[in-house]
């Protein structure tokens, strides 16, 4: 998913992206789920049809003499050349950093894969769970004396895709200067041991999962009040950390007394005093909407909280609405579906997106 | 090849706070930008859990006044010599400053601007404060997250803050290539709670046509199985691992030798997943036993994707990175010399030996009035015994 995604922004951005997809079945994200209604069918695979707006299909087998100079012709025109083979493809296909440089010396190469292409893990097999474990993510996510949780869905091959669009943006600024290409290599891991907010030392100290509490940035626990917590239709997320917010959730629930005199950076580790302000905010928020909740805590109080949402209620959301978050694109097998924007408008212009291609939809275009 | 780095001739206006936008303006800086960092001299960057240290290495600092109009107008200055402004304030921050896109225009017509409000320069939510734990929230990630469908638990990493500062790379590097082309800025807007919704794109999609969600399920998966993190020998040691094929399976049973797990029917995935409890039984007791490090190299040897449960401290000794060369240490001038992750995005990367801590506020304030603005020396006095600039 990481490649795919990075072309998917690219050509958000207006590049001509081509997905040379391997007979019979393409790219194996059209046979991974979630599918949409009536799916397990190679189009209709939700999963393949977000990570691929924008793009042209071409089916090629390039393990064919035939085939693989096709790819070379291709690759020959190319500004950038996105690819996810781990060692072993390298050597059975018989490809190397050099191997369409040699032709084209312009070519930018983006290699991701979990862990690159050298050093000890080099030849590990990954998933999404086992670059979370690794990259010190699911350490701190969950209830203390059960299982560490991941992330659900592709998010090491998301962040990865993003990063390897990073870098083959700020390799074309270097290309317009020089004339050079380069070949790039991007790692899961990586990229996410840069997702951590505080130095990985920590003061010599772990942090923790800590259940439906935020774990602190330092070595000092956890802060009050920032959780997430049930109100009548849903859940709610308060977030905090500091003095003036600590202060200003207090008087929001008519509690000023408890931080009168005390510094907020002494009460980090006060289990007691957390579980306290949890029930005073619990009460805080009987009869109260999320809706209602996320307006006057954010607007009379001036505290980042928000109502957690599931994933179709985003879509309903009248700020993502207004935001223009999502497009709804018709493909001729999947039919009408929302997709979320690309992540940034241009001058309150968002970046339109098109639909995904059917597989091997443009042959007759480039082969 | 320029040796400075990819970006050594882009300069960048920092006017970024706290977390998503500094990881952004940070990996432009380690690619070579002249990031000049601009700080308010009246509140101190150097902390003891040293979170600002991180994320504002190779970055140069002012520290001015921005409520002043002394102070604006010397930001002004700044605007019509880079290329970029980089903010990540509530709007309605810039607006009281007159520091709107339009203004920056008129001292330098084609400025990027690259604003990352919380929800949004307008809309009904847009003078709203957030955080990235509150903007995950508000994406669906929360709702995703938990055990056994009971309450939804946050992330811890406030995952809207990382993923925004990822996406600030690749939108202003973008735009400053067409603006060096076509001689265009434009006004890039990147709100913090609308990151997060690309990375569950599929779930969105799937959603919008009525595919109801897998309920919060732990570690489980749909599609493979086993799937989940494992209780090793130790203290609160884990490992991770996940089947995601047929043959992976073939190979973890080649390992994990019990003998009910021997059973042919297991071969198939759909058998697997009708037994999962069972086969996660079996294998936690294997695991509970043995050092996690151990279990992770008996099970990749066989070709079974497995990793150990990291925390923080592991991770910063992890010996792949070690070996890849990743980490970085940077000499600071009050806690000595500190370790720190490096930087992810491949490239033509400022020089290792180029690279600094962070600077304290203020601290390059004199080369940049007098050097970049040209501003004497005796400018430069009053404007500091003014408190216009001025130093942590």
């Amino acid at each position: 998913m990481a490649g795919p995604y990075c072309g998917k922004l690219l050509a958000a951005l207006g590049a001509e992206v081509i997905k040379v997809e391997s007979p019979p079945f393409g790219d194996p994200s059209r046979l991974t789920g979630p599918f949409l209604p009536n799916g397990d069918h190679p189009e209709k695979s939700a999963l393949f049809l977000h990570n691929n707006t924008g793009k042209k299909s071409v089916l090629l087998d390039w393990s064919t003499n035939q085939g693989f100079k096709s790819l070379k012709r291709l690759i020959a025109d190319a500004d950038v050349l996105i690819e996810d083979w781990d060692l072993s493809t390298r050597r059975t296909k018989g490809v190397d950093a050099n191997t369409f440089v040699s032709f084209n010396s312009q070519l930018i190469e983006v290699s991701i894969t979990p862990f690159g292409l050298s050093g000890p893990y080099s030849k590990w097999k990954s998933s999404p769970i086992v670059q979370m474990a690794m990259g010190a993510i699911m350490n701190i996510i969950g209830i203390p004396d059960r299982e560490p949780l991941m992330i659900p869905g592709y998010q090491p091959d998301y962040l990865a895709g993003t990063n390897a669009c990073n870098s083959v943006a700020i390799a074309l600024w270097e290309r317009d200067h020089s004339g050079q290409g380069n070949f790039l290599e991007i790692t899961m891991l990586e990229t996410l041991a840069n997702l951590h907010q505080a130095p990985l030392d920590m003061e010599g100290g772990i942090r923790h999962r800590n259940g439906h509490r935020q774990s602190a940035l330092s070595t000092r626990g956890f802060a009050p009040g920032v959780c997430t917590l049930e109100a009548n239709d849903g859940y709610v997320t308060f977030g905090g950390g500091s003095q003036g917010i600590w202060e200003q959730l207090c008087l929001m629930m008519g509690r000023t007394d408890l931080y009168e005199g005390k510094d907020f950076t002494d009460l980090t580790e006060d289990k007691e005093l957390s579980d306290k302000v949890d029930w005073l905010l619990v009460k805080w928020m009987e009869g109260k909407s999320r809706a209602d909740i996320h307006r006057e805590a954010s607007s009379d109080w001036q505290l980042p909280v928000a109502p957690v949402l599931t994933i179709s209620e985003t879509i309903e959301d009248i700020q993502f609405i207004y935001q223009g978050s999502f497009q709804e694109l018709d493909h001729p097998v999947a039919g009408r579906s929302v997709y979320p924007s690309p992540p940034s408008s241009i001058n309150e212009k968002r970046l339109p997106l098109s639909r995904a291609p059917l597989l091997g939809e443009h042959n007759s275009e480039y082969l | 090849m320029t040796t400075n780095g990819a970006l050594s001739k882009f300069r960048i206006l920092d006017l970024t706070r706290v977390w998503a936008g500094p990881l952004g303006t940070r990996a432009l800086g380690d690619l070579g930008a002249d990031v000049i960092k601009i700080s308010d001299p009246r509140i101190p960057l150097d902390s003891s859990a040293r979170v600002n240290n991180k994320l504002n290495r190779n970055k140069r600092n002012i520290g001015l006044r921005l409520d002043t109009e002394e102070g604006r107008n010397i930001f002004l200055d700044l605007v019509s010599l880079s290329d970029a402004v980089i903010e990540n304030f509530r709007p309605r921050v810039m607006r009281n400053l007159d520091l709107t896109y339009e203004t920056l225009q008129s001292v330098n017509p084609t400025i990027l601007m690259c604003s990352m409000p919380g929800f949004g320069i307008k809309g009904p939510y847009s003078e709203y404060p957030a955080f990235g734990s509150t903007a995950e929230a508000v994406a669906g990630i929360v709702s995703m997250i938990g055990y056994d469908s009971d309450r939804p638990l946050q992330t811890g990493l406030s995952y809207a803050d990382p993923i925004s500062g990822l996406n600030v790379v690749w939108s202003v590097v973008s735009y400053a290539r067409r603006r060096a082309r076509k001689g265009i800025g434009c006004h890039i807007e990147m709100p913090l709670s609308e990151s997060p919704l690309g990375v569950v794109g599929e779930y969105v999609t799937a959603s919008s046509q009525g595919v109801s969600m897998p309920q919060i399920n732990g570690n489980k998966s749909q599609y493979f199985c086993p799937h989940g993190a494992y209780q090793a020998f130790g203290k609160d040691k884990w490992i991770a691992l996940s089947v995601t094929s047929d043959d992976e399976w073939v190979s973890l049973k080649s390992v994990i030798l019990e003998k009910e797990l021997q059973n042919a029917e297991y071969d198939d995935f759909t058998m697997r997943k009708s037994s999962e409890k069972r086969i996660d039984a079996i294998i936690a007791d294997w695991t509970q036993s043995r050092n996690p490090d151990d279990i992770v190299e008996l099970l990749q040897k066989v070709g079974v994707p497995a990793g150990k449960v990291a925390n923080n401290l592991e991770l910063l000794t992890n010996q792949h990175l070690q070996k890849r060369d990743y980490f970085v240490e940077l000499e600071e001038e009050k806690w000595g010399l500190q370790k720190y992750d490096g930087q992810s995005i491949d490239g033509n990367q400022k020089p290792k030996n180029m690279w600094h801590s962070m600077r304290k506020v203020g601290e390059d304030n004199y080369l940049i009035l007098r050097e970049l603005l040209g501003f004497t020396h005796s400018q430069y006095e009053l404007l500091s015994s003014n408190g216009i600039v001025g130093t942590e």
